[in-house]
């Protein structure tokens, strides 16, 4: 059986590395440096915090946060309070829940326009 | 707004209808008592705002206006159920099988049974919460049970069997390791004494990998097993371990042993849904929601790798508690398609809550076919009934760790699909993983498939509807035929048309459909490929059952699993499935470009090479300026090479004629070259370091007149509308359809 394991990534976080969060921060949906891609795929593939996820509330216009459950059948966890209405700003908001659950840091909300 | 599209559901039967012909819509709603219904024709089912936008026609029909909803259940699980004989009722049995549990911690399990859940009552064995084998009896004269000192261990072959002595109350119950080595030893040997002389329950099935609900010879089932079930025997006499152990192992128990009651035989007729008893009795049963067949027994040694060459070694049935293949809902409403009717793209739309917050529209779809010996256009659009189907409810994004590395970003959820995490009974896709872990290999159309209708996730189905959009905007006459009717008429159904069109992905195809293409091309054919990843995976359908599908996916090409060994021949027709390119028959032999990269990233612009200046295509650069990039936009990704990708390869299969006319080379780190293009692993294969990562557009002419243009990328047929039509892929279509079904042969290419 070919098995994907996701807590095979282990890319080492550094919690020095301010300048990964900033370019993450300026340009949430990439083209990405190669150290912050290494980042993100650690954070993509391990799933960090469970899996965040939005929900597309208008096409192309509007999403709202989610979490998948981790288990078929069991409903998706959904953030009402936390509507996005670009994809950049949904992918800054998981980072930054990510880069906390990784790094106990706090990053303020400076969610890109 | 986001409309509701999962209060009710349904499906159309027979999802591909002909004009004249009686199409029955099966729905169900847990939440609303009635919708109103109407039958459209789909132009564009892409809700996209930065596109055409959700474009259909609505038909008059006797339909049209209220329809009463109710709910109706969907029961997954697979099973074998044998109906109720006389002689399953005698005073003592013994049973015994092999078996290879995927999922022994799932929750308790009945293996062998002839047990009636509603009273109680019977006989089972099965695995209790904690993965132990468990052997019980109960009647009106009491009960009793066994349980095994050790849980099974996953994915090991085990012998297991009980017996139960009527005249003495004597319960048995045995479990043999056969690789009882290094720890994997888990055999024991168990009895008790139990009330004597337990009379059974009536009008009770014999059910393989489940146990009946109820009485009845089509009962309700539950407690669904899984793993794989090998060789079952029952025989009417308390026997010891190595009498049935013998029984077991002997591929064909003797018949004539008058204390056999039964031995199946799975290995027998594996294309259909029965399976057989070897004994006199003819206990043969059915199978439900279509189980994994042609699997390894514990007997197979690796000295035949497909069932047809030793089926001996395929007498195993994979259960899985998930299966689904027929959600066997009654009809509530039906119509006779009239036969003034164009062939196509329908639906039926259910809308309800009109006017307030949280509007349902949902849409049941089916298609009109263009009948073999009726076509009424010179062009035809092939409908991709197999692709459809091979993504039917897809659960990926939901289930697969991969999948947001993958994609490269945060994961968009429809209300599809968040309906689909919570509502697993709709079964899966043949890219999905059953709940025991194991890949999904059939898909049908008898369940609401939420990915093949408007509004859906965007994806082969709504993304071939903006071909059909820019037909229509074109004013092209076209008729819409389905890949399940080439794979039933072959070549002659395609060579009723000038031109032949495969839309955006194509990837699943059967043996007789890529003959058709081949035989239709060298008939002069002329066949447009627009999209990637096409001509990818060997399938097959059902030979009797329509619209049911088959892929064993092997150790190669890009798969969301990999199949076990030995199991990679297809059920439904014995043939080998897997690539295409690894059963010799790679797609650049049949449209000059074959899959070798996925781009989620984004999608990119091609550029015009040397070739396109060549005068003998100068047709299909009319009014396009070479120097420009081709396609720099588009509704995926904002370019027209991207998502999936072919490139040629002579070694493969691109003929000497060919002209590569444009590439997109140049796909950064998102392009990801798939697994069958790298011998070694290294760095430097991704898309910013590997020309051989692109999407290559080409023109060859072959034989007879016949010629092929493929643009080798999914995202090409979601660039077609962007500014309002007028744009260079969209030309650069329009001036190959125009010159495709114009009959003039290609001249200057021989010599
Ligand atoms: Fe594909």
């Amino acid at each position: 059986m070919l098995v994907n394991y996701p807590e095979a990534a282990h890319w080492p976080i550094d919690p020095t590395r301010q300048d990964l969060v900033e370019e993450m921060r300026a340009n949430p949906r990439g083209p990405h440096s190669d150290d912050l891609r290494k980042l993100l795929h650690r954070m993509r593939w391990t799933g960090v915090g469970k899996r965040y996820v939005v929900i597309v509330l208008e096409p192309n216009r509007r999403w709202m946060l989610g979490r998948l459950p981790g288990r078929r059948g069991a409903p998706v966890e959904t953030f009402p309070n936390r509507i996005f209405t670009s994809l950049a700003a949904a992918e800054w908001a998981v980072f930054a829940m990510r880069w906390e659950a990784l790094t106990g840091q706090r990053l303020d909300d400076g969610i890109p326009a | 707004m986001m409309k509701d599209t999962t209060s009710v559901l349904g499906y159309a039967w027979p999802l591909v209808v002909s004009p004249g012909e009686t199409i029955a819509f099966h729905l169900s709603s847990a939440t609303l008592t009635e919708a109103e219904a109407r039958i459209v024709r789909v132009r564009c089912g892409d809700p996209d705002p930065a596109g055409p936008g959700l474009k259909t026609t609505r038909l008059q029909t006797r339909i049209d206006g209220r329809v009463a909803l109710r709910h109706q259940s969907i029961h997954p699980g697979s099973a074998a159920i044998i109906p109720d004989a006389p002689i399953l009722s005698g005073p003592s049995f013994s049973t015994g099988c092999f078996l290879w549990p995927t999922a022994p911690l799932a929750g308790p399990q009945t293996i062998l049974s002839r047990w009636r859940e509603d009273l109680g009552r019977g006989w089972r064995l099965g695995l209790d919460a904690e993965g132990h084998l468990l052997f019980e009896i109960a009647g009106a004269a009491g009960a009793a049970s066994l349980r095994a000192a050790r849980p099974l261990i996953e994915r090991e072959w085990i012998f297991v069997a009980a017996s139960y002595d009527g005249a003495t109350g004597a319960l048995t119950l045995v479990q043999r390791s056969l690789d009882a080595q290094a720890g994997r030893d888990t055999s024991g040997a168990y009895q008790t004494t139990g009330p004597a002389g337990l009379a059974w329950p009536t009008e009770t099935a014999l059910v393989f990998a489940a146990h009946a609900r109820e009485a009845g010879p089509a009962p309700l089932t539950a407690a669904h097993f899984d793993g794989k079930i090998d060789r079952p025997r029952l025989y009417g006499a308390a026997f010891g371990e190595a009498a049935l152990r013998l029984a077991c192992e002997a591929t064909r128990p003797s018949a004539a042993d008058p204390a056999l009651i039964g031995a199946w035989d799975f290995s027998a007729e594996i294309s259909s849904d029965v399976v057989r008893d070897l004994s006199t009795n003819r206990l043969d049963g059915r199978l439900r929601q279509l189980p994994m067949r042609a699997m390894t027994g514990a007997n197979w040694d690796g000295s035949a790798v497909q069932w047809t060459e030793k089926p001996e070694f395929y007498g195993a049935i994979h259960f899985h508690s998930d299966d689904m293949a027929d959600c066997d809902w009654s009809p509530d409403v039906a119509m006779t398609v009239p036969t003034n009717w164009r062939s196509g793209f329908y639906a039926l739309c259910l809308t309800a809550r009109d006017g307030s917050d949280d509007p349902v529209e949902s849409y049941v779809s089916f298609f009109v076919r263009a009948p073999l010996g009726q076509a009424k256009c010179r062009l035809a659009l092939v409908a991709s009934t197999a692709t459809f189907l091979a993504y039917a409810n897809s659960a990926l994004r939901l289930d697969q760790v991969h999948a947001e590395a993958m994609l490269e970003g945060v994961i968009a959820l429809s209300r599809d699909d968040v309906y689909l995490q919570e509502h697993r009974e709709l079964g899966l896709s043949t890219y999905d993983t059953h709940s025991d872990g194991s890949g999904w290999c059939y898909s049908t159309a008898k369940r609401p498939i939420l990915n093949m209708r408007p509004l859906g996730n965007t994806f082969n189905y709504v993304n071939d509807t903006h071909i059909i959009d820019w037909l229509e905007h074109n004013g092209f006459d076209y008729d819409v035929i389905t890949d399940c009717d080439i794979d039933r008429h072959g070549a002659q159904l395609l060579s009723s048309y000038a031109c032949v069109i495969n839309g955006s992905h194509p990837e699943y195809f059967s043996r007789n459909m890529l003959e058709a293409f081949d035989t239709y091309q060298r008939g002069g054919g002329r066949h447009i490929y627009l999209g990637g990843n096409g001509f990818y995976w060997r399938i097959g359908f059902h030979p009797t059952k329509p619209h049911q599908m088959e892929i064993r996916r092997g150790m190669n090409g890009l798969r969301t699993w990999e199949g076990e060994a030995g199991e990679n021949g297809l059920s439904f027709t014995g043939e080998p499935s897997g690539l295409w390119r690894s059963n010799g028959r790679p797609p650049q032999r049949l449209v000059g470009v074959g899959f070798d990269a996925q781009v989620f990233t984004r999608s990119y612009p091609y550029q015009w090479l040397a070739d396109a200046h060549d005068p003998r295509v100068a047709w299909l650069i009319k009014e396009i300026d070479l120097a420009k990039p081709l396609g720099d936009f588009g509704l995926r990704g904002d370019g027209a090479a991207g998502l999936e990708v072919d490139r040629v390869e002579t070694t493969l299969g691109s003929p000497p004629y060919l002209l590569r006319l444009a590439t997109a080379d140049q796909l950064d780190y998102g392009g990801v070259p798939t697994v069958e293009e790298l011998r070694t692993l290294h760095r430097g294969a991704m898309g910013d370091q590997n020309a051989m990562v692109r999407a290559d557009l080409v023109f060859f002419p072959t034989a007879a007149g016949g010629a092929v243009f493929a643009t080798g990328s999914i995202a090409w047929a979601c660039a077609l509308s962007c500014k309002a039509y007028e744009n260079s892929v969209s030309r650069v279509t329009g001036n190959v359809l125009r010159r495709f079904l114009d009959p003039a042969p290609f001249s200057g290419f021989d010599n």
